[in-house]
Protein backbone atom coordinates (compact mmCIF):
# COMPACT_ATOMS: atom_id res chain seq x y z
CA UNK A 1 0.00 0.00 0.00
CA UNK A 2 2.94 2.56 1.21
CA UNK A 3 5.84 2.92 -1.08
CA UNK A 4 8.70 1.21 0.72
CA UNK A 5 11.15 3.80 -0.09
CA UNK A 6 9.89 5.84 2.32
CA UNK A 7 11.14 3.86 5.10
CA UNK A 8 14.39 4.54 4.98
CA UNK A 9 14.24 7.91 4.96
CA UNK A 10 11.74 8.64 7.79
CA UNK A 11 14.29 6.34 9.34
CA UNK A 12 16.91 8.76 8.85
CA UNK A 13 15.08 11.45 9.84
CA UNK A 14 14.03 9.73 13.30
CA UNK A 15 17.57 9.34 13.52
CA UNK A 16 18.44 12.97 12.98
CA UNK A 17 15.61 14.69 14.87
CA UNK A 18 15.50 12.26 17.98
CA UNK A 19 17.80 9.85 18.67
CA UNK A 20 21.20 11.39 17.92
CA UNK A 21 20.41 14.53 20.03
CA UNK A 22 19.72 12.36 23.15
CA UNK A 23 22.56 9.64 22.55
CA UNK A 24 24.94 13.03 22.55
CA UNK A 25 23.66 13.72 25.88
CA UNK A 26 23.94 10.48 27.29
CA UNK A 27 28.02 10.86 26.29
CA UNK A 28 27.87 14.70 27.72
CA UNK A 29 26.66 13.15 30.88
CA UNK A 30 29.58 10.93 31.13
CA UNK A 31 31.92 12.95 29.81
CA UNK A 32 34.26 14.18 32.31
CA UNK A 33 36.39 15.82 29.87
CA UNK A 34 35.25 17.18 26.16
CA UNK A 35 37.19 20.45 24.58
CA UNK A 36 36.03 21.73 21.23
CA UNK A 37 36.31 21.12 18.58
CA UNK A 38 37.17 16.84 19.50
CA UNK A 39 33.93 15.35 18.32
CA UNK A 40 34.68 12.39 20.80
CA UNK A 41 35.40 13.54 24.69
CA UNK A 42 38.79 12.97 25.70
CA UNK A 43 37.78 11.43 29.19
CA UNK A 44 35.16 9.81 30.18
CA UNK A 45 33.97 9.61 34.10
CA UNK A 46 31.37 9.88 36.45
CA UNK A 47 31.78 13.30 37.74
CA UNK A 48 28.74 14.50 36.71
CA UNK A 49 26.85 11.55 38.22
CA UNK A 50 28.65 11.87 41.87
CA UNK A 51 27.71 15.91 41.65
CA UNK A 52 23.84 14.93 40.60
CA UNK A 53 23.21 12.39 43.17
CA UNK A 54 24.99 14.88 45.67
CA UNK A 55 23.55 16.58 48.23
CA UNK A 56 21.06 19.51 47.13
CA UNK A 57 20.50 18.04 43.94
CA UNK A 58 19.55 14.33 44.69
CA UNK A 59 16.96 15.83 47.31
CA UNK A 60 15.62 17.87 44.59
CA UNK A 61 14.75 14.43 42.87
CA UNK A 62 13.11 13.08 46.08
CA UNK A 63 11.24 16.38 45.93
CA UNK A 64 9.80 16.47 42.30
CA UNK A 65 8.60 13.07 42.51
CA UNK A 66 7.04 13.32 45.56
CA UNK A 67 5.15 16.50 45.07
CA UNK A 68 4.15 15.04 41.37
CA UNK A 69 3.24 11.70 42.73
CA UNK A 70 1.06 13.56 45.86
CA UNK A 71 -0.23 16.25 43.09
CA UNK A 72 -1.67 13.91 40.93
CA UNK A 73 -3.08 11.25 43.34
CA UNK A 74 -5.45 14.05 44.51
CA UNK A 75 -6.09 15.47 41.18
CA UNK A 76 -7.37 12.03 39.84
CA UNK A 77 -9.73 11.47 43.38
CA UNK A 78 -11.09 15.24 42.78
CA UNK A 79 -11.04 15.04 38.79
CA UNK A 80 -12.82 11.58 38.58
CA UNK A 81 -16.55 12.68 39.72
CA UNK A 82 -16.30 15.75 37.55
CA UNK A 83 -14.78 13.91 34.47
CA UNK A 84 -17.76 11.69 34.94
CA UNK A 85 -20.68 14.15 34.63
CA UNK A 86 -19.17 15.98 31.61
CA UNK A 87 -17.58 13.08 29.57
CA UNK A 88 -21.34 11.44 30.01
CA UNK A 89 -22.65 14.94 28.69
CA UNK A 90 -24.99 15.02 31.71
CA UNK A 91 -24.74 18.88 32.25
CA UNK A 92 -27.04 20.87 29.90
CA UNK A 93 -24.72 23.65 29.70
CA UNK A 94 -21.16 22.61 29.70
CA UNK A 95 -19.73 25.84 28.52
CA UNK A 96 -19.03 27.85 31.95
CA UNK A 97 -17.46 24.69 33.46
CA UNK A 98 -15.04 24.02 30.55
CA UNK A 99 -14.16 27.50 30.48
CA UNK A 100 -13.10 27.61 34.49
CA UNK A 101 -10.85 24.34 33.51
CA UNK A 102 -9.33 26.05 30.63
CA UNK A 103 -8.74 29.19 32.29
CA UNK A 104 -5.48 28.10 34.12
CA UNK A 105 -3.98 26.29 31.00
CA UNK A 106 -3.81 29.67 29.56
CA UNK A 107 -1.67 31.61 32.51
CA UNK A 108 1.48 30.76 33.17
CA UNK A 109 2.63 28.98 36.20
CA UNK A 110 5.17 31.49 37.20
CA UNK A 111 1.94 34.11 37.72
CA UNK A 112 0.04 31.62 39.44
CA UNK A 113 3.30 30.74 41.91
CA UNK A 114 3.46 34.74 42.38
CA UNK A 115 -0.32 34.79 42.90
CA UNK A 116 -0.17 32.46 45.57
CA UNK A 117 2.94 33.32 47.17
CA UNK A 118 1.07 36.36 48.74
CA UNK A 119 -1.31 34.09 50.97
CA UNK A 120 1.17 30.49 51.36
CA UNK A 121 3.26 33.05 53.38
CA UNK A 122 0.87 34.18 55.55
CA UNK A 123 -0.71 30.62 56.01
CA UNK A 124 3.06 29.19 55.98
CA UNK A 125 2.65 26.89 53.60
CA UNK A 126 5.41 28.51 51.28
CA UNK A 127 8.31 25.71 50.49
CA UNK A 128 6.30 23.21 52.16
CA UNK A 129 5.12 20.28 49.70
CA UNK A 130 1.08 21.02 50.66
CA UNK A 131 2.26 24.24 49.10
CA UNK A 132 4.05 23.09 46.17
CA UNK A 133 1.33 20.39 45.93
CA UNK A 134 -1.76 22.99 46.07
CA UNK A 135 0.02 25.34 43.63
CA UNK A 136 0.72 22.47 41.10
CA UNK A 137 -3.09 21.29 41.14
CA UNK A 138 -3.43 24.25 39.35
CA UNK A 139 -2.89 23.67 36.40
CA UNK A 140 -2.42 19.20 37.05
CA UNK A 141 -6.43 19.26 38.24
CA UNK A 142 -7.93 20.73 34.59
CA UNK A 143 -5.37 18.05 32.31
CA UNK A 144 -6.56 15.20 34.52
CA UNK A 145 -10.12 16.29 34.34
CA UNK A 146 -10.03 16.67 30.60
CA UNK A 147 -8.08 13.45 29.70
CA UNK A 148 -10.20 11.64 32.23
CA UNK A 149 -13.57 12.34 30.82
CA UNK A 150 -12.63 11.12 26.86
CA UNK A 151 -12.67 7.71 29.25
CA UNK A 152 -16.64 8.08 30.41
CA UNK A 153 -19.44 7.71 28.08
CA UNK A 154 -22.42 5.24 26.61
CA UNK A 155 -20.14 2.23 26.17
CA UNK A 156 -18.47 2.48 29.73
CA UNK A 157 -21.76 3.00 31.31
CA UNK A 158 -23.29 0.26 29.39
CA UNK A 159 -20.87 -1.97 30.91
CA UNK A 160 -20.83 -1.13 34.16
CA UNK A 161 -24.66 -1.79 33.93
CA UNK A 162 -23.91 -5.37 32.68
CA UNK A 163 -21.98 -5.66 35.89
CA UNK A 164 -25.10 -4.01 38.24
CA UNK A 165 -27.24 -6.48 36.49
CA UNK A 166 -24.50 -9.78 37.52
CA UNK A 167 -25.22 -8.05 41.19
CA UNK A 168 -21.73 -6.05 41.68
CA UNK A 169 -22.25 -3.87 44.45
CA UNK A 170 -20.92 -0.66 43.80
CA UNK A 171 -17.39 -0.96 44.98
CA UNK A 172 -17.01 -4.24 43.37
CA UNK A 173 -18.41 -2.95 39.91
CA UNK A 174 -15.88 0.23 40.57
CA UNK A 175 -12.52 -2.46 41.17
CA UNK A 176 -13.63 -5.32 38.75
CA UNK A 177 -15.46 -3.10 35.98
CA UNK A 178 -14.97 0.54 35.64
CA UNK A 179 -11.31 0.84 36.50
CA UNK A 180 -10.50 -2.02 34.39
CA UNK A 181 -12.45 -0.76 31.16
CA UNK A 182 -11.40 3.07 31.77
CA UNK A 183 -7.83 1.90 32.47
CA UNK A 184 -5.86 3.43 29.28
CA UNK A 185 -7.75 7.10 29.91
CA UNK A 186 -6.58 6.91 33.18
CA UNK A 187 -3.34 5.91 32.61
CA UNK A 188 -2.94 8.79 29.67
CA UNK A 189 -4.59 11.33 32.72
CA UNK A 190 -2.02 9.90 35.53
CA UNK A 191 1.21 10.38 32.96
CA UNK A 192 0.46 13.77 31.67
CA UNK A 193 -0.60 15.27 35.16
CA UNK A 194 2.67 13.50 36.48
CA UNK A 195 4.61 15.26 33.30
CA UNK A 196 2.95 18.69 34.27
CA UNK A 197 4.17 18.85 37.91
CA UNK A 198 7.38 16.92 37.01
CA UNK A 199 8.38 19.54 34.39
CA UNK A 200 6.69 22.46 36.08
CA UNK A 201 9.21 25.71 36.62
CA UNK A 202 7.39 28.44 37.40
CA UNK A 203 5.28 27.65 40.33
CA UNK A 204 7.98 25.98 41.78
CA UNK A 205 10.26 28.89 41.15
CA UNK A 206 8.19 31.28 42.94
CA UNK A 207 6.86 29.26 45.81
CA UNK A 208 9.71 27.11 46.43
CA UNK A 209 11.38 29.29 49.09
CA UNK A 210 15.14 27.76 48.12
CA UNK A 211 13.44 24.30 48.52
CA UNK A 212 15.25 21.95 45.82
CA UNK A 213 13.11 20.82 42.71
CA UNK A 214 14.33 19.33 39.97
CA UNK A 215 14.06 21.79 36.82
CA UNK A 216 14.98 24.92 39.77
CA UNK A 217 17.90 23.16 40.09
CA UNK A 218 18.83 22.03 36.76
CA UNK A 219 18.58 25.27 34.76
CA UNK A 220 21.97 27.09 36.34
CA UNK A 221 23.84 23.67 35.28
CA UNK A 222 22.68 24.43 31.68
CA UNK A 223 25.35 27.01 31.43
CA UNK A 224 27.50 26.64 33.97
CA UNK A 225 28.67 23.14 34.07
CA UNK A 226 27.31 21.13 30.86
CA UNK A 227 28.26 17.18 32.08
CA UNK A 228 25.92 17.93 35.41
CA UNK A 229 23.50 19.42 33.18
CA UNK A 230 23.37 16.83 30.95
CA UNK A 231 23.05 13.89 34.06
CA UNK A 232 20.20 15.48 35.53
CA UNK A 233 18.73 15.75 32.05
CA UNK A 234 18.69 12.39 31.63
CA UNK A 235 16.62 11.49 35.31
CA UNK A 236 14.73 14.33 34.03
CA UNK A 237 13.62 12.37 30.83
CA UNK A 238 13.31 9.23 32.64
CA UNK A 239 9.14 9.54 33.78
CA UNK A 240 8.98 10.65 29.90
CA UNK A 241 10.70 7.59 28.75
CA UNK A 242 8.42 5.35 31.24
CA UNK A 243 5.40 7.98 29.84
CA UNK A 244 5.88 6.54 26.27
CA UNK A 245 6.55 2.85 26.80
CA UNK A 246 3.50 2.69 28.85
CA UNK A 247 1.04 5.10 26.78
CA UNK A 248 2.24 2.54 23.60
CA UNK A 249 1.42 -0.56 25.21
CA UNK A 250 -2.07 0.91 26.81
CA UNK A 251 -2.76 1.71 23.04
CA UNK A 252 -4.77 -1.00 22.26
CA UNK A 253 -7.98 0.05 23.87
CA UNK A 254 -10.28 -2.82 25.61
CA UNK A 255 -13.14 -0.49 24.81
CA UNK B 1 -36.83 7.71 34.14
CA UNK B 2 -34.58 10.61 33.15
CA UNK B 3 -36.75 13.14 32.98
CA UNK B 4 -38.58 11.79 36.18
CA UNK B 5 -35.39 12.09 38.26
CA UNK B 6 -34.21 14.93 36.26
CA UNK B 7 -34.21 17.63 39.05
CA UNK B 8 -32.54 14.77 41.43
CA UNK B 9 -30.11 13.64 38.70
CA UNK B 10 -28.95 17.78 37.96
CA UNK B 11 -28.26 18.25 42.01
CA UNK B 12 -26.25 14.83 42.20
CA UNK B 13 -24.18 16.27 38.88
CA UNK B 14 -23.50 19.02 40.46
CA UNK B 15 -22.31 17.87 43.79
CA UNK B 16 -20.24 16.03 41.87
CA UNK B 17 -18.36 18.75 39.92
CA UNK B 18 -17.92 20.68 42.99
CA UNK B 19 -14.67 18.99 44.49
CA UNK B 20 -13.29 19.95 41.07
CA UNK B 21 -14.91 23.81 40.43
CA UNK B 22 -14.79 24.79 43.93
CA UNK B 23 -10.52 23.49 43.73
CA UNK B 24 -10.04 25.50 40.59
CA UNK B 25 -11.73 28.51 41.85
CA UNK B 26 -10.24 28.67 45.20
CA UNK B 27 -6.68 28.09 43.83
CA UNK B 28 -6.87 30.30 40.38
CA UNK B 29 -9.12 32.50 41.89
CA UNK B 30 -6.79 32.94 44.81
CA UNK B 31 -3.87 33.28 42.26
CA UNK B 32 -5.19 36.29 40.65
CA UNK B 33 -6.81 38.01 43.28
CA UNK B 34 -3.14 37.07 45.07
CA UNK B 35 -1.27 38.46 42.01
CA UNK B 36 -4.02 41.77 41.94
CA UNK B 37 -3.23 42.29 45.58
CA UNK B 38 0.88 42.35 45.30
CA UNK B 39 0.45 45.04 42.39
CA UNK B 40 -1.40 47.40 43.82
CA UNK B 41 -0.19 46.75 48.10
CA UNK B 42 3.57 47.44 47.93
CA UNK B 43 5.61 45.07 51.22
CA UNK B 44 4.41 47.46 53.96
CA UNK B 45 3.61 50.54 52.11
CA UNK B 46 0.06 52.30 50.95
CA UNK B 47 -1.60 50.94 48.25
CA UNK B 48 -1.70 52.43 45.41
CA UNK B 49 -1.02 52.05 41.28
CA UNK B 50 2.90 52.76 41.63
CA UNK B 51 3.98 49.63 40.01
CA UNK B 52 0.82 49.51 37.18
CA UNK B 53 3.32 53.21 36.56
CA UNK B 54 6.24 52.27 36.66
CA UNK B 55 5.65 48.82 34.59
CA UNK B 56 3.64 51.27 31.95
CA UNK B 57 6.42 53.53 31.51
CA UNK B 58 9.54 51.35 31.59
CA UNK B 59 10.83 51.00 27.94
CA UNK B 60 12.55 47.92 28.73
CA UNK B 61 9.09 46.09 29.47
CA UNK B 62 7.48 47.50 25.95
CA UNK B 63 10.58 45.94 24.39
CA UNK B 64 9.89 42.42 26.67
CA UNK B 65 6.45 42.74 25.09
CA UNK B 66 7.48 43.45 22.02
CA UNK B 67 9.92 40.57 21.64
CA UNK B 68 7.26 38.07 23.60
CA UNK B 69 4.76 38.58 21.37
CA UNK B 70 7.00 38.45 17.94
CA UNK B 71 8.41 34.93 19.38
CA UNK B 72 5.45 33.43 20.58
CA UNK B 73 3.29 34.52 17.12
CA UNK B 74 5.83 33.54 15.43
CA UNK B 75 6.29 29.53 17.31
CA UNK B 76 2.72 29.47 16.60
CA UNK B 77 2.16 30.33 13.23
CA UNK B 78 4.56 28.24 12.10
CA UNK B 79 4.19 25.26 14.69
CA UNK B 80 0.59 25.36 13.04
CA UNK B 81 1.20 25.44 9.78
CA UNK B 82 3.96 22.38 9.62
CA UNK B 83 2.02 20.49 12.10
CA UNK B 84 -1.15 20.65 9.41
CA UNK B 85 1.04 19.64 6.50
CA UNK B 86 2.55 16.91 8.60
CA UNK B 87 -0.60 15.61 10.09
CA UNK B 88 -1.89 15.81 6.17
CA UNK B 89 1.25 13.75 4.98
CA UNK B 90 0.87 11.07 8.19
CA UNK B 91 -2.99 10.60 8.00
CA UNK B 92 -2.90 7.09 6.60
CA UNK B 93 0.26 5.99 8.32
CA UNK B 94 0.16 3.46 10.94
CA UNK B 95 0.86 3.31 14.46
CA UNK B 96 5.05 2.76 14.69
CA UNK B 97 4.88 6.46 12.33
CA UNK B 98 2.52 8.45 14.61
CA UNK B 99 4.16 6.98 18.04
CA UNK B 100 7.52 8.47 16.63
CA UNK B 101 5.84 12.12 15.37
CA UNK B 102 4.32 12.09 19.62
CA UNK B 103 7.67 11.24 20.83
CA UNK B 104 8.91 14.46 21.67
CA UNK B 105 5.42 15.94 23.49
CA UNK B 106 6.19 14.18 27.09
CA UNK B 107 9.70 15.26 26.64
CA UNK B 108 10.04 18.60 28.88
CA UNK B 109 10.74 21.99 27.50
CA UNK B 110 13.66 22.26 29.65
CA UNK B 111 15.31 19.14 28.40
CA UNK B 112 14.73 19.99 24.72
CA UNK B 113 16.43 23.73 25.55
CA UNK B 114 19.45 21.90 26.67
CA UNK B 115 19.73 19.90 24.12
CA UNK B 116 19.62 22.91 21.34
CA UNK B 117 22.51 24.52 23.68
CA UNK B 118 24.43 21.18 23.79
CA UNK B 119 24.15 21.13 19.73
CA UNK B 120 23.40 24.03 18.54
CA UNK B 121 25.52 26.82 20.83
CA UNK B 122 29.23 28.48 19.66
CA UNK B 123 31.63 25.10 20.12
CA UNK B 124 28.33 22.70 19.92
CA UNK B 125 28.41 19.87 18.40
CA UNK B 126 26.88 20.34 14.75
CA UNK B 127 30.08 23.55 14.95
CA UNK B 128 32.27 20.41 15.26
CA UNK B 129 30.74 18.30 12.55
CA UNK B 130 29.69 20.86 10.20
CA UNK B 131 32.83 23.19 10.71
CA UNK B 132 31.01 26.56 11.05
CA UNK B 133 27.01 27.11 11.92
CA UNK B 134 25.98 29.79 9.16
CA UNK B 135 23.78 31.64 11.74
CA UNK B 136 23.60 32.41 15.72
CA UNK B 137 20.97 29.83 17.14
CA UNK B 138 21.30 30.11 20.65
CA UNK B 139 21.25 33.30 22.50
CA UNK B 140 21.05 35.05 19.62
CA UNK B 141 19.03 38.71 19.27
CA UNK B 142 16.15 37.52 17.27
CA UNK B 143 15.68 34.82 19.07
CA UNK B 144 15.91 31.89 16.39
CA UNK B 145 16.53 29.49 19.53
CA UNK B 146 13.76 29.97 21.43
CA UNK B 147 11.05 29.00 18.07
CA UNK B 148 13.08 26.73 17.32
CA UNK B 149 13.15 25.00 20.75
CA UNK B 150 9.14 25.68 20.59
CA UNK B 151 8.59 23.88 17.24
CA UNK B 152 10.48 20.81 18.30
CA UNK B 153 7.82 20.45 20.94
CA UNK B 154 4.90 21.63 19.65
CA UNK B 155 4.44 20.75 16.21
CA UNK B 156 4.18 17.01 17.37
CA UNK B 157 1.22 18.18 20.45
CA UNK B 158 -0.31 19.65 17.33
CA UNK B 159 0.31 16.89 15.20
CA UNK B 160 -1.19 14.83 17.92
CA UNK B 161 -4.23 16.41 18.25
CA UNK B 162 -4.93 17.25 14.61
CA UNK B 163 -4.75 12.88 14.04
CA UNK B 164 -6.74 12.31 16.70
CA UNK B 165 -9.63 14.45 14.77
CA UNK B 166 -9.00 13.46 11.24
CA UNK B 167 -9.81 9.85 12.42
CA UNK B 168 -12.56 7.26 10.73
CA UNK B 169 -15.35 9.77 10.29
CA UNK B 170 -12.81 12.29 8.17
CA UNK B 171 -11.69 9.28 6.31
CA UNK B 172 -15.15 8.31 5.73
CA UNK B 173 -16.67 11.60 4.67
CA UNK B 174 -13.64 12.40 2.77
CA UNK B 175 -14.37 9.30 0.50
CA UNK B 176 -18.07 9.93 0.63
CA UNK B 177 -16.82 13.38 -0.99
CA UNK B 178 -14.52 11.70 -3.64
CA UNK B 179 -17.03 9.11 -4.93
CA UNK B 180 -19.49 11.56 -5.66
CA UNK B 181 -16.97 14.00 -7.68
CA UNK B 182 -15.85 16.63 -5.33
CA UNK B 183 -12.18 17.97 -6.24
CA UNK B 184 -9.42 17.46 -3.97
CA UNK B 185 -8.93 21.17 -3.35
CA UNK B 186 -12.73 21.77 -2.61
CA UNK B 187 -11.95 18.86 -0.62
CA UNK B 188 -9.31 20.13 1.83
CA UNK B 189 -11.59 23.47 1.74
CA UNK B 190 -15.12 21.60 2.71
CA UNK B 191 -13.94 18.43 4.41
CA UNK B 192 -10.06 18.95 5.89
CA UNK B 193 -10.98 22.27 6.85
CA UNK B 194 -13.69 22.08 9.66
CA UNK B 195 -12.59 18.76 10.83
CA UNK B 196 -9.38 20.00 11.83
CA UNK B 197 -10.10 23.87 12.37
CA UNK B 198 -11.89 23.27 15.89
CA UNK B 199 -8.62 20.98 17.41
CA UNK B 200 -6.26 23.34 15.57
CA UNK B 201 -7.42 26.41 17.11
CA UNK B 202 -7.84 25.31 20.51
CA UNK B 203 -3.94 23.83 19.99
CA UNK B 204 -2.43 26.98 18.70
CA UNK B 205 -4.33 28.77 22.00
CA UNK B 206 -3.00 26.12 24.31
CA UNK B 207 0.74 26.88 22.72
CA UNK B 208 0.79 30.82 22.26
CA UNK B 209 -0.74 31.22 25.83
CA UNK B 210 2.17 28.80 26.72
CA UNK B 211 4.90 30.56 24.86
CA UNK B 212 3.93 34.17 26.27
CA UNK B 213 4.34 32.43 29.66
CA UNK B 214 7.13 30.03 30.17
CA UNK B 215 10.69 31.44 30.76
CA UNK B 216 12.94 28.33 31.20
CA UNK B 217 13.35 28.26 27.52
CA UNK B 218 14.78 31.85 26.77
CA UNK B 219 16.67 31.82 30.10
CA UNK B 220 18.29 28.76 28.43
CA UNK B 221 18.83 29.45 25.09
CA UNK B 222 17.38 33.61 24.67
CA UNK B 223 19.68 36.83 24.36
CA UNK B 224 20.40 38.41 27.43
CA UNK B 225 18.06 41.71 26.05
CA UNK B 226 15.42 41.77 25.47
CA UNK B 227 13.93 39.35 27.90
CA UNK B 228 10.58 37.71 27.55
CA UNK B 229 7.75 39.21 29.44
CA UNK B 230 8.36 36.20 32.35
CA UNK B 231 11.64 36.91 32.18
CA UNK B 232 11.45 40.63 33.27
CA UNK B 233 9.32 39.43 35.77
CA UNK B 234 12.02 37.58 36.94
CA UNK B 235 14.50 40.01 37.01
CA UNK B 236 12.10 42.57 38.69
CA UNK B 237 11.46 40.23 41.69
CA UNK B 238 15.07 39.72 42.24
CA UNK B 239 16.26 43.05 41.78
CA UNK B 240 14.07 44.80 44.47
CA UNK B 241 12.47 43.30 47.24
CA UNK B 242 10.24 45.82 48.30
CA UNK B 243 9.02 47.21 44.78
CA UNK B 244 9.74 44.35 42.65
CA UNK B 245 7.17 41.80 43.27
CA UNK B 246 4.59 44.05 42.75
CA UNK B 247 6.31 45.46 38.90
CA UNK B 248 6.03 41.48 38.60
CA UNK B 249 2.75 40.38 39.41
CA UNK B 250 1.59 43.56 37.51
CA UNK B 251 3.56 42.20 34.36
CA UNK B 252 2.27 38.59 34.84
CA UNK B 253 -1.20 39.54 35.09
CA UNK B 254 -0.87 41.72 32.07
CA UNK B 255 0.15 38.87 30.08
CA UNK B 256 -2.43 36.66 31.87
CA UNK B 257 -4.97 39.38 30.39
CA UNK B 258 -4.01 39.13 27.09
CA UNK B 259 -3.88 35.48 26.63
CA UNK B 260 -7.45 35.20 27.89
CA UNK B 261 -8.46 37.98 25.72
CA UNK B 262 -7.09 36.06 22.10
CA UNK B 263 -8.53 32.93 23.90
CA UNK B 264 -11.86 34.26 23.94
CA UNK B 265 -11.56 35.80 20.27
CA UNK B 266 -10.00 32.50 18.75
CA UNK B 267 -12.88 30.86 20.90
CA UNK B 268 -15.72 33.21 18.83
CA UNK B 269 -13.77 32.94 15.39
CA UNK B 270 -13.70 28.48 16.26
CA UNK B 271 -17.52 29.06 17.09
CA UNK B 272 -16.84 25.31 18.73
CA UNK B 273 -14.32 25.23 21.23
CA UNK B 274 -14.43 21.75 21.75
CA UNK B 275 -14.50 20.90 17.90
CA UNK B 276 -17.36 18.24 18.98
Amino acid sequence: MRSRARRPALAVVAATVLALPLLALVLRAFADEWRAPALLPQRLGLRGVRVAFGGETGAAFVNSAQVALLTVAIALVIAWPAARVLGERRLRRPGPVFLLLAMPLLIPSYAVGTGLTEWFIRLGLDGTTPGLVAAHLTTVLPYVTLVLLSGFGPRLSAVEEMGSVLGLSPVRRLWLVTIPAAAPTIGAAVLLGFLVSWSDYGASLALGAGRPMLPVVLLPFVGGDPQVAATLTLLFLAPAVAALVLTVRAGRRPL
Amino acid sequence: MRVVAGGHRAGRDRLMLAPAVLTILLLFGGALAGAVRTSLVPLGGEAGTDAWRTLLSDGEFRDAVRFTLRTAAISTVLAGVLAVLLAWAARRSGTAVRALLALPVPVPHLLVATLAVLWLSPGGLAERILGSLPVDLVHDQEGAGIVLVYLYKEIPFLVVLLLAAMGQGYRERDEAAAAIGVSPRQRLRWVLWPTIRGPLIVGCIIVFAYVVGAFEVPLVVGPSYPPTIAEYALQRSDADLIAGPGIAAAALLSTAAASMLLAALAVRVAKDPQGA
